[in-house]
């Protein structure tokens, strides 16, 4: 069923190994991403989902010692056990990035063109005058105003949405398969944000690229994701298709979740419903269920057995949580698959 | 970006008279009779008469202002009077041995940027190898030992062990080498350290991140987008530096029997020449003042953050 | 007795270079005198420029003196003379810093101003004018260096001043109407100077040098006192001869600055992660090791 996929991860597992301590930030995570679709990862801030986009491809942070276990295929390719230099060949080519803050994700001292125009050269082969024709082309791509002028400019004299727009202007200048966007959008003002969603789902749709949205906001998954998994302390709680599970959660930390977001509904001064107790923090991995201490369906199994992914009755959705999945089998009609 | 220049350069001319009034200042107030001394020098001392006429002759008797205004239409004309000991004249001096101290200088800042860019790289480019532990020990070992040790040192190894090039004097383009390489090794070890930990904090920031999202080389990225940003950084350390590597030709240029400007200087402190003195203490502080400046205006059209800021200011 | 454990954990965390050489240096800066095995000013001259020997352990030079008791008592005269250097240095400067940290505005513009200039100029330069004003000497010489010195001490400690003077304590004492006086002599000084000791003796290095590279223009410590620098350009004329007596001495002084320097440098803030070492690696891998992988997909 999923040939086409693009990308598609199964079990990853991340451990993260710094000088002072030793994290797993990824624990045993698996979906895909198909060509023209778009995924959306949710979870708190520390629930891993940046980490388990970036650290298969080798983007992370100095000073820290990755170990990768599972499998990651792009396009059939197992990225997991390739060489640095192998994956350099994947960046930036056939998959572009997009960064949480545009305010730094760009050189400060370099021309925003040549910022763009080089990766035209290194992937494309272009030569230096067809590589800035390149950039401009990108440039007005993005829906940035006056290109020519914005070309030679720094990117200190551009407000946050255009440096964002820049930033998506490079990652689609190898002309990649797939992008991934984290938290494109968080450090942009409101206003800002919507054009900024728009403008990647349009170039989504246009240049039928597949999507990964690294997101904790609902708001934006609903209005741009196909797919949609829930991370919770480094493990996916929930996956499936967007509409069922933002109207139909299963999984008890996807419903506290949704149950979150305040709605149109609610009365004036009603009070926010916030998910009680703290996420718990990184390092070796839980035996149970991360959720059970702040979960009001939890039982004394759930603090020892690790609640494995199952398909929930009557859908494609995958959760872990087999009380829940036991208590709608009850009110359900259907069997377990 | 005019306004800036500008202002910078209206600054440079205040420190230049502010630097004037100290050198006048310093020898002023100086302890003594400078009459007597000149006397003493002249081995006049017993001539009755002779001190009067001395005060009479180099104006010590006119008011402080005058005297000021005067030394300086003189200093500005390039007359820096004449030396109490010797009675020659200062700026014929100056003009003999400034070449030298220059070229000194010059060589030692090439020797030193070259010298510390290409080591900085390498440690920051393979940290915690073996390449980088040898650099950090540099920088650690030349930042701490005394200029006139390194000195010695390389007397010994290349002059006396090696006899490659000759230890002291001066003929032709090989005496030029040991006193280069001695007043590198400190801002060398000094300015890689600048840059290995520049490219250290540059290689950790979240532009980088983006440019290995792009899928570059490690050196590309290293070469094109982190070194650009530590530029400013260098470029002010590199003055500091060319700052004391003036002062390390005060004692570069005894060691090797050199007569520059820092032996000059040396000896009129040494006899007490004030006029020797106050002439290579005001030239000195006009360099210093100049290469800030020279500094400033670079790391201004080097940093677009900045050109743009203090221009729009 | 806590502060005494901070101490120790403090000394545990330097590196050990910083420990073995400042501590020597200190040892012998301290005690040198006393320990050191001859008079290092008895001149033999029938043992002139020897190697080591039973009696000399590292052997004489050109005028037939100790080498070994030169270079201890030497270490004392350089410790005494940068611990001069460095107070005066540092009473000027923490005085300046601490008013331009008080009194804010012009004031404090004015004295920056003048500390930027101070710094902008090198140490040699600035001390070699005024001893070639008031003409050289021991005293000239300390006078000098600290004159060349106090701009850094000053500049730190109204860094630290205004940290201080920006807490709410102050405010609170300000609007309970402590008056000035107490609030600079009984809040600010105390505060400033712990931090500022700190920071200068990472300085201490430097000073050394400064007072060796004076000593070895002829311009610091006079003859017979042994002082490092002075002992190099003694010893210089002989270099080819009896380069011991060069080397010794630049060694010592060395091998004392590295550990200033390293002592500055573990100060200092370093803002890039540390990278792991192998050592480090290892552990966190047999830690990892124990942890559980299972595949999370149910059929």
């Amino acid at each position: 069923m999923q040939h086409d996929a693009t990308l598609k991860v199964d079990n990853l597992t991340v451990d993260l190994l710094t000088s002072k301590t030793a994290v797993r930030p990824v624990d045993g995570v698996s979906y895909s991403v198909r060509k023209g679709e778009c995924l959306a990862i949710v979870g708190e801030s520390g629930s891993g989902k940046t980490v388990m986009n970036f650290a298969p491809l080798g983007l992370m942070p100095a000073g820290v010692s990755t170990e990768l276990s599972g499998s990651v295929k792009f396009n059939g390719r197992e990225l997991i056990g390739l060489e640095d230099g192998e994956l350099r060949h994947i960046r930036g080519k056939s998959i572009g990035f997009i960064f949480q803050d545009p305010m730094s994700a760009l050189n400060p001292v370099r021309r925003i063109g040549r910022q763009i125009a080089e990766m035209a050269e290194l992937h494309l082969g272009l030569s230096p005058s067809a590589a800035e024709a390149r950039a401009l082309e990108l440039i007005k791509l993005v829906g940035i105003p006056d290109p020519e002028a914005r070309l030679r400019q720094y990117p200190h004299e551009l407000s946050g949405g255009l440096r964002q727009r820049v930033v998506i202007a490079i990652a689609l200048a190898g002309e990649p398969k797939l992008l991934i966007a984290d938290e494109p959008t968080t450090a942009l003002d409101v206003t800002v944000q919507a054009q900024i969603l728009r403008l990647l789902k349009d170039l989504r749709k246009r240049l039928d690229m597949a999507m990964i949205l690294i997101t904790h906001d609902m708001g934006v998954v609903a209005s741009s994701a196909d797919d949609i998994v829930v991370m919770y302390a480094a493990r996916a709680v929930e996956r499936g298709p967007v509409e069922e599970v933002l109207t139909q959660p299963r999984h008890p930390y996807t419903r506290a979740l949704i149950n979150a977001i305040p709605k149109s509904s609610d009365t004036v001064g009603t009070r926010f419903r916030g998910l009680s107790g703290m996420p718990p923090i990184l390092g070796a991995p839980n035996p149970g269920c991360a959720f059970a201490p702040r979960c009001d369906l939890a039982v004394a199994e759930c603090r020892h057995t690790r609640p494995l992914m199952s398909q929930a009755t009557h859908s494609t959705v995958r959760f872990a949580c087999p009380i829940a999945n036991t208590e709608s089998e009850i009110h359900g009609t259907g069997t377990c698959s | 970006m005019l306004r800036y220049t500008g202002n910078r350069l209206q600054q440079s001319v205040v420190l230049l008279f502010l630097a004037s009034v100290v050198c006048f200042t310093l020898v002023v107030s100086s302890p003594g009779n400078v009459a007597v001394l000149i006397a003493e020098l002249r081995g006049m001392i017993g001539s009755p008469g002779y001190v009067e006429q001395i005060e009479q002759e180099i104006g010590l008797n006119k008011p402080l202002l005058i005297r000021y205004a005067d030394w300086l239409g003189n200093v500005i004309q390039g007359d820096f009077g004449i030396s109490y000991r010797t009675g020659h004249d200062v700026n014929a001096d100056i003009m003999n041995r400034i070449t030298v101290t220059g070229m000194l200088v010059a060589g030692g800042a090439v020797v030193a940027t070259v010298a510390s860019l290409v080591l900085g790289f390498i440690g920051a480019f393979w940290p915690g190898g073996i390449t980088d532990r040898a650099v950090r020990g540099f920088a650690l070992v030349g930042a701490s030992t005394p200029t006139f040790f390194v000195g010695a040192l390389v007397i010994f190894m290349f002059a006396v062990i090696l006899n490659l090039v000759p230890a002291v004097g001066f003929n032709g383009l090989k005496s030029w080498i040991l006193p280069w390489i001695t007043v590198a090794v400190l801002p060398a070890a000094v300015l890689s350290r600048v840059v290995r930990v520049g490219l250290e904090e540059a290689m950790a920031s979240p532009y980088v991140l983006t440019a290995k999202s792009k899928g570059l080389s490690r050196f590309r990225i290293m070469f094109r987008d982190a070194l650009p940003n530590i530029t400013p950084i260098y470029i002010n350390a590199l003055g500091t530096q060319i700052g004391l590597m003036t002062a390390a030709a005060i004692i570069v240029e005894p060691l090797f029997a050199w007569q520059g400007m820092g032996d000059y200087f040396l000896n009129g402190v040494r006899f007490r020449d004030f006029m020797v003195v106050q002439a290579c203490l005001l030239l000195f502080l006009t360099f210093f003042i100049v290469v800030n400046l020279v500094v400033d205006l670079t790391v201004m059209a080097t940093d677009p953050r900045i050109r743009r800021q203090r221009s729009g200011a | 007795m806590r502060p005494l454990v901070s101490l120790v954990t403090w000394l545990k965390g330097l590196p050990r270079i910083t420990v073995v050489t400042v501590s020597l240096f200190l040892f012998f800066g301290i005690f040198g005198p006393w320990i050191a095995p001859m008079d290092p000013s008895a001149q033999d001259l029938s043992l002139m420029g020897q190697g080591p020997s039973a009696t000399h352990w590292l052997g004489t030079d050109h005028l037939g003196r100790d080498t070994l008791s030169r270079l201890m008592v030497a270490a004392n005269t350089s410790l005494t003379s940068v611990g001069m250097v460095l107070a005066i240095a540092m009473t000027i400067g923490i005085t300046m810093g601490t008013i331009a940290g008080y009194c804010r505005g012009w004031v404090e513009d004015l004295l920056m101003r003048l500390v930027d200039v101070g710094l902008s100029i090198p140490s040699l330069i600035i001390s070699l004018a005024v001893i070639g004003i008031v003409g050289p000497g021991y005293w000239s010489m300390v006078f000098a260096l600290a004159l060349a010195w106090w701009p850094m001490s000053a500049r730190i400690s109204r860094a630290v001043a205004v940290s201080i003077m920006n807490k709410p304590h102050i405010e609170a004492l300000r609007v309970l109407g402590a008056s000035p006086l107490r609030i600079y002599f009984n809040h600010l000084l105390p505060g400033t100077i712990g931090s500022v000791m700190v920071y200068a003796t990472a300085d201490a290095g430097m000073a050394a040098i400064a007072v060796a590279t004076l000593s070895f223009l002829g311009l610091g410590i006079q003859p017979p006192t042994p002082e490092w620098g002075q002992m190099l350009v003694d010893a210089l004329p002989y270099l080819e001869s009896d380069p011991r007596q060069v080397i010794l001495p630049g060694l010592a002084l060395t091998a004392a600055v590295i550990g200033f320097n390293t002592l500055g440098e573990t100060i200092a803030l370093n803002r890039v992660p540390k990278r792991l070492s192998r050592r480090q690696l290892l552990t966190r891998r047999m830690e990892v090791a124990g942890w559980h992988k299972e595949t999370s997909d149910a059929a």
